[in-house]
């Protein structure tokens, strides 16, 4: 990234139009409080133990016929 | 605008200049506050603004006013400031602003506590949000917009000024966020890196002694920076760190840190669930979840495309694309299971014939070569186990875990 220094110059006219941060944080007010999450109220957010063994989903079950369909040639 | 009296004019900058001098001497920071927030254009400031611009000389006007002598030049260049802004001369609003903002922080520095931080909170984000608008004034009249930049720099001077041994330290992070905001508009990230060094080893400062605001927007930020850098597992903590400590009222803000933390998670296959992407509107990654649970490398490289302009400008579309390794391997243990239920001694032979028949279904056209190639690049990022019979075209599977977990050591 150290290269960037050097071009920067150059480029700089355009880059407040090319470079608008669309995901730039809200602001929170100055005094905002809030409470810490309370554990258990929301829904499962992550899912880590998907990758199953499990083939009758459409997807699979196509993918089968599909492999079966003719015979391997050797 | 109403019809103004000079005399009611007289009236309301006086009123001004008074209150401005009132905050300071019972150190009322709430005031303060207000007096500086030239960008929230409230009633009070609008119509004390209009008062300037009928009366015009803000010199004499301070002069007369002089009671707020004490605040040596601080008075006349929020009265420039205000006068300008009002009029939408928003370049010169700006420079006196930040004249201003440089008288202020003469005299924050001698006050020994920290009661007036808040202000300068307020002058930081003032600050930017000035410079954003003169520059856009700036590019509308074909100049060179530089004056955030310029923001930029006078706020790494305000960092020095907090960055000391006193009570004042707590207030280092939040005009480090305003610089992040600054250096992410303006495509200097890299500028961000010696603010973070300070905050991250200065022994001055101790992360869990800042505001949790600011510790959540720092957070963010810092995240999105790993994920620039590729480092999954450094990106993983930061944001779940903001995720999780965010207001949860602040729906777009957790919306925002969700952006980056769904596609960093999938690359180590953790998938979001179906309730995250509703609850938080993130429909675009819908079909690339589903293409990890399936396997189904059409419909990942659809939905990437898809939505190709959102994921390059936050700069996550390699990220994405590198899933299709996981695809791959997916895909693979599909076929391998449905070889193992047909017949579980031969299951840890997939023929490359086999897989290009199976890409071939999903439209994909590569040949045994091609096939390979993903193959042998699986092994060697240990998304498979095995090894590989070059002569009989054929993959040979590990008897053991031939599909191991990912870690963010293969992520990458």
């Amino acid at each position: 990234m150290a290269t960037e220094d050097k071009s920067q110059t150059a480029t700089e006219e355009v880059k407040v139009d090319l470079f608008e941060d669309d995901d730039e944080f809200e602001e929170f007010e100055i005094n905002e409080e809030w409470d810490d999450k309370e554990e258990g109220t929301e829904g499962q957010q992550w899912e880590d133990d998907w990758d199953d063994d499990d083939v009758t989903d459409d997807f699979s079950l196509q993918l089968k016929r599909e492999l079966e369909s003719q015979p391997d040639k050797k | 605008m109403a019809y103004l009296s000079m005399g009611e004019a007289h009236r309301r900058v006086a009123e001004y200049l008074h209150r401005l001098s009132d905050a300071v001497s019972s150190q009322d920071v709430n005031s303060l506050n207000h007096l500086f927030s030239v960008s929230s254009n409230s009633p009070f400031l609008l119509s004390f603004a209009d008062a300037l611009n009928l009366l015009q000389d803000t010199n004499r006007l301070v002069k007369l006013a002089d009671k707020s002598s004490q605040l040596g030049e601080i008075p006349l260049h929020l009265l420039t400031c205000f006068q300008n802004y009002r009029l939408g001369n928003l370049v010169d609003s700006y420079h006196a602003f930040e004249k201003f903002a440089n008288a202020f922080i003469q005299e924050f520095r001698n006050w020994e506590s920290a009661w007036a931080l808040e202000a300068l909170y307020v002058i930081a984000y003032e600050l930017r949000i000035l410079a954003e608008r003169a520059d856009r004034e700036l590019a509308s009249s074909g100049k060179s917009p530089e004056k955030l930049k310029g923001a930029g720099s006078f706020l790494m001077k305000v960092f020095g000024v907090l960055a000391g041994k006193g009570p004042k330290r707590v207030g280092a992070l939040y005009v480090t966020c305003q610089l992040f905001k600054i250096y992410f508009k303006l495509g200097t990230v890299h500028l961000c890196r010696s603010v973070i060094r300070s905050i991250e080893t200065a022994r001055i400062f101790d992360f869990e002694e800042f505001p949790r605001r600011d510790k959540v927007t720092y957070m963010y930020y810092t995240g999105r920076l790993e994920v620039l850098n590729e480092n999954f597992s450094a990106a993983d903590r930061k944001l779940s760190y903001a995720l999780e400590h965010c207001n949860p009222l602040r729906e777009n803000n957790i919306r925002m840190i969700l952006k980056y933390l769904i596609p960093v998670k999938l690359s180590i296959g953790i998938l979001p669930s179906d309730w995250l992407l509703q609850r938080h509107n993130l429909v675009e990654y819908r079909d690339v979840v589903l293409a990890l649970r399936r396997g189904d490398l059409r419909l990942l490289r659809q939905a990437v495309q898809e939505h190709e302009d959102r994921f390059l400008r936050s700069g996550v579309y390699l990220v994405l694309e590198k899933l299709e390794l996981q695809v791959y391997q997916r895909l693979i243990k599909k076929i391998y299971i449905i070889q193992k239920q047909k017949d579980p001694s031969k299951a840890h032979q997939v023929k490359l014939e086999v897989i290009v028949k199976a890409l071939k279904w999903l439209q994909l056209d590569m040949d045994v070569d091609e096939v390979e190639c993903i193959i042998s690049n699986l092994i060697y990022k240990d998304l498979i186990k095995g090894y590989f019979a070059h002569k009989s075209k054929v993959a040979v599977l590990s008897k053991q875990d031939p599909f191991p977990k990912l870690t963010y050591k293969n992520a990458v």
